[in-house]
């Protein structure tokens, strides 16, 4: 096995793992926004009781999200030190950024949020959620403006074999990033509304106590699954124009392709310039997904007078899909990835010129050792979601009031 | 404008070290038992500021690849095992606090505060021989890159690894002094007193092996500095020493703090204008400014930098602000 394999396959598992638990992240915490909101604005307890259990849900997904990031943060530098040494300059710059403005408020004020239940004012700790949701979408935003900059470099010049920062605005007005942005966005807010549907559905089907409550977040979820599933059909087809024109070897083989492939075997020698076919096979799944959710439009006329639950077979349906928009949003960054190979920043820097001159044993222990660390804690943090979603509203440990001051439960003995 | 991001480098990987070390010794300090009671009530000390403290490492890490590309990518492969080691701890700690009362199983809970003893002595350790690794020189060949990874394995890092150790758990324990409530902060506090000596002889240890070892020697630029900042730093212990025994675990804590800060004004300091001395190739040795990001790179992340570090500092001031004095039985639960 060669290094370069080794430390892509790993680069492959540390993300899928991180976007199956951020996605989840971004699009519950904007749910989370409506319904705390809703709690100040209206003082009505089903509000912050539903806030307290999504919120609980959210906070142990944010776990793993947090562990996979730092992993993906420090791969760069371990495994891929030809991506800092080349195009570091323009490339590192988003990233730090999203570090700063994005990640590190984002954490400060989750941490405020946990503990701030019962202890901080209403609106402070409101204002602390709004924080964490815009600085969670902020940091999908510069996440994004560094990939799509991979996609399809802008704003450099080549200065000694190494990219210089020569235009900034441009990095912002990048044609793979806007429609990008937006179906990454909207693809976070199916997924949090589905899962919001399909664990309320599950609390009605067995007809667990908090009627109300569950009937409230499924409809929640449900208007929102319906509402982003356009949204990400919208976006994602607006990708084909702009990712057809600077980067025609994505998806297609087109003229304009086959005189890219000319080029590049002139300037960087020959070699085989088109992505492996993963990537359109990625592509052509995750749209048959796009359009299965589709039929979530389908389902909301049955909100009248509860048909949808009354009915229990569209329940069940809201269950059973629960895993399709995990396996779009894996098989929607294959596309995107995959897709752009054999280069790391297209038409720019091989992947084979950025993987680190380490020794295969060393990155291959590497690999396995994060896989597995990472595999174990996912698999234990989805157990631990089912069971805190399975366990119901009735007492979550967030946002649980303090014990009030009373005596001790076994008082000293006055005389002994 | 090197050296102002240089030392803004070194002020958040600094902070990273004063403020998530004392997790990492809290981390450290679960593995004396005290029932589950007992171990509940540490980590809710820790409560509000866990999540503050592990996003200086992020950060640190963030400005390291923008601001000095080039030494991002030879520091971090060219120390591998030493990194993945620190971030498996890191991992693991973060993962084990924030998960270990999610199962309401006693046992399931003991279990993940092993994970998390674990994880802190990894991180502690891997960090120890980082800065060790910086302090010793790399074999940095003419290309560029740092040869192998059998440069780690000295005594002198090793020392420094366990150094980092002592220090992390002296700083956890004195945290715990100041935030647990008055009864468990007794115990606790002559636990740090006893740990202090043994955090001066880590320290000294490591001192006298790298004064010991001719690589340590010549990749130091400034002597002076590398002997001054070890006794500064042993000032400190016995500071927080004196601190603790007139029941003072506030500047204790300050001390203990200067204590995991000193380090990395040391490797800055004693190493500059060099940040990876090469022990095979004099010429390969990268000065900070070669490991800078170009001009463009740097006024950018200045602008975006200069109006936010209020914001990022203010901020994490309203959390100690808002969650300051010690825990009692109203204090929020939940890791």
């Amino acid at each position: 096995m060669d290094t370069l394999l080794l430390a892509r396959l790993q680069f492959a598992t540390t993300t899928s793992i991180h976007f199956l638990f951020v996605v989840v992240t971004l699009g519950l915490v904007t749910l989370l926004v409506g319904m705390q909101t809703a709690w100040v604005l209206t003082g009505n307890p089903k509000w912050e009781r539903l806030t307290r259990y999504w919120g609980q849900l959210y906070v142990i997904n944010y776990v793993l999200g947090i562990a996979t990031g730092i992993v993906m943060e420090f791969q760069f530098g371990l495994n891929w030190s030809g991506l800092s040494r080349y195009v570091g300059n323009v490339f590192g710059a988003p990233l730090a950024i999203e570090t700063l403005v994005a990640f590190f408020l984002e954490s400060t004020f989750l941490g405020m949020w946990i503990f701030g239940w019962h202890r901080l004012r209403k609106g402070v700790h409101l204002a602390l959620l709004w924080g964490v949701a815009l600085t969670a979408y902020a940091s999908a935003f510069w996440i994004l403006v560094a990939n799509s900059w991979l996609q399809n470099p802008v704003g450099y010049e080549v200065r000694d074999g190494i990219a210089h920062l020569t235009d900034f605005g441009a990095l912002l007005t990048n044609p793979s990033l806007g429609m990008a942005f937006g179906h990454v966005v909207s693809a976070a807010l199916l997924v949090g509304g589905m899962l919001m549907a399909a664990v309320s559905a599950w609390h009605l089907i067995r007809r667990t106590p908090d009627f109300v409550l569950f009937r409230t977040s499924l409809r929640v979820g449900l208007v929102t699954a319906a509402l982003a599933i356009t949204l990400v059909q919208g976006f994602g087809f607006a990708q084909f124009g702009p990712v057809g024109e600077v980067q025609p070897t994505k998806f297609g083989q087109g003229p304009e392709a086959q005189a890219l492939i000319t080029e590049w075997t002139a300037r960087f020698g020959p070699g085989d310039y088109t992505p492996p076919v993963l990537a359109s096979v990625g592509l052509g799944f995750m749209i048959l997904i796009g359009f299965t959710l589709g039929c979530v439009w389908l389902l909301l006329p049955l909100l009248f007078r509860d048909w949808v639950i009354r009915l229990r077979f569209p329940l069940w349906l809201v269950l059973l899909a629960l895993p399709l928009p995990f396996v779009a949003v894996i098989l929607g960054w294959i596309a995107r990835e995959v897709g752009r190979q054999p280069w790391v920043a297209y038409g720019l820097l091989p992947t084979d010129q950025a993987v680190s001159p380490v020794g295969a044993p060393v990155m291959l222990t590497s690999l396995i050792g994060f896989s597995l660390l990472l595999g174990t804690l996912a698999v234990t943090n989805w157990v631990l979601l089912a069971r805190h979603a399975a366990r119901g509203a009735a007492d979550p440990p967030l946002g649980r009031p303090p014990a009030p001051p009373t005596e001790p439960a076994h008082p000293e003995p006055a005389l002994a | 404008m090197d050296l102002a991001w240089y030392a803004l480098l070194g002020l958040f990987f600094g902070a990273y070290l004063v403020l998530a070390g004392y997790d990492y010794g809290v981390g450290l300090l679960l593995a004396r038992g005290g029932g589950p009671a007992g171990r509940r009530a540490t980590l809710t000390a820790l409560g509000p500021f866990f999540l503050g403290n592990e996003v200086w490492l992020v950060a640190a890490v963030g400005i390291l690849f923008g601001a000095f590309p080039v030494l991002e990518g030879e520091l971090l492969s060219g120390c591998y095992p030493a990194v993945a080691g620190a971030l498996v701890g890191v991992v693991l700690v973060t993962a084990g606090v924030q998960l270990r009362s999610r199962p309401t199983d006693e046992r399931v809970r003991a279990r993940w505060d092993r994970v998390v003893v674990v994880g802190s002595v990894l991180a502690a350790l891997g960090w120890g021989v980082l800065l060790a690794a910086l302090l010793q020189g790399v074999p940095r060949e003419a290309d560029g890159h740092v040869a192998g990874v059998s440069h780690l394995a000295t005594p002198f890092a090793a020392a420094a690894g366990l150094a980092m150790l002592a220090l992390v758990a002296v700083h956890g324990a004195t945290f715990l002094t100041l935030r647990l409530p008055v009864a468990d902060a007794a115990v606790v506090g002559r636990l740090a007193r006893r740990l202090v000596p043994v955090a001066l002889s880590a320290v000294a240890l490591a001192t006298v092996v790298g004064l010991l070892s001719a690589r340590v020697r010549d990749a130091v630029q400034r002597p002076a500095v590398a002997v001054l900042l070890p006794l500064l730093l042993a000032a400190a212990l016995l500071a927080a020493r004196a601190a603790l025994a007139r029941r003072r675990p506030g500047w204790a804590l300050v001390a203990t703090g200067a204590a995991l800060a000193l380090p990395v004004a040391l490797v800055g300091a004693a190493l500059w204008p060099y940040v990876l001395v090469s022990t095979t190739d004099p010429g390969a040795s990268l000065t900070v400014a070669d490991a800078a990001a170009s001009a463009p790179t740097l006024r950018l992340l200045g602008w975006v930098a200069l109006p936010l570090l209020p914001a990022l500092l203010g901020f994490q001031a309203m959390c100690w602000w808002v969650f300051r004095g010690r825990t009692d039985g109203r204090a929020p639960v939940y890791w």
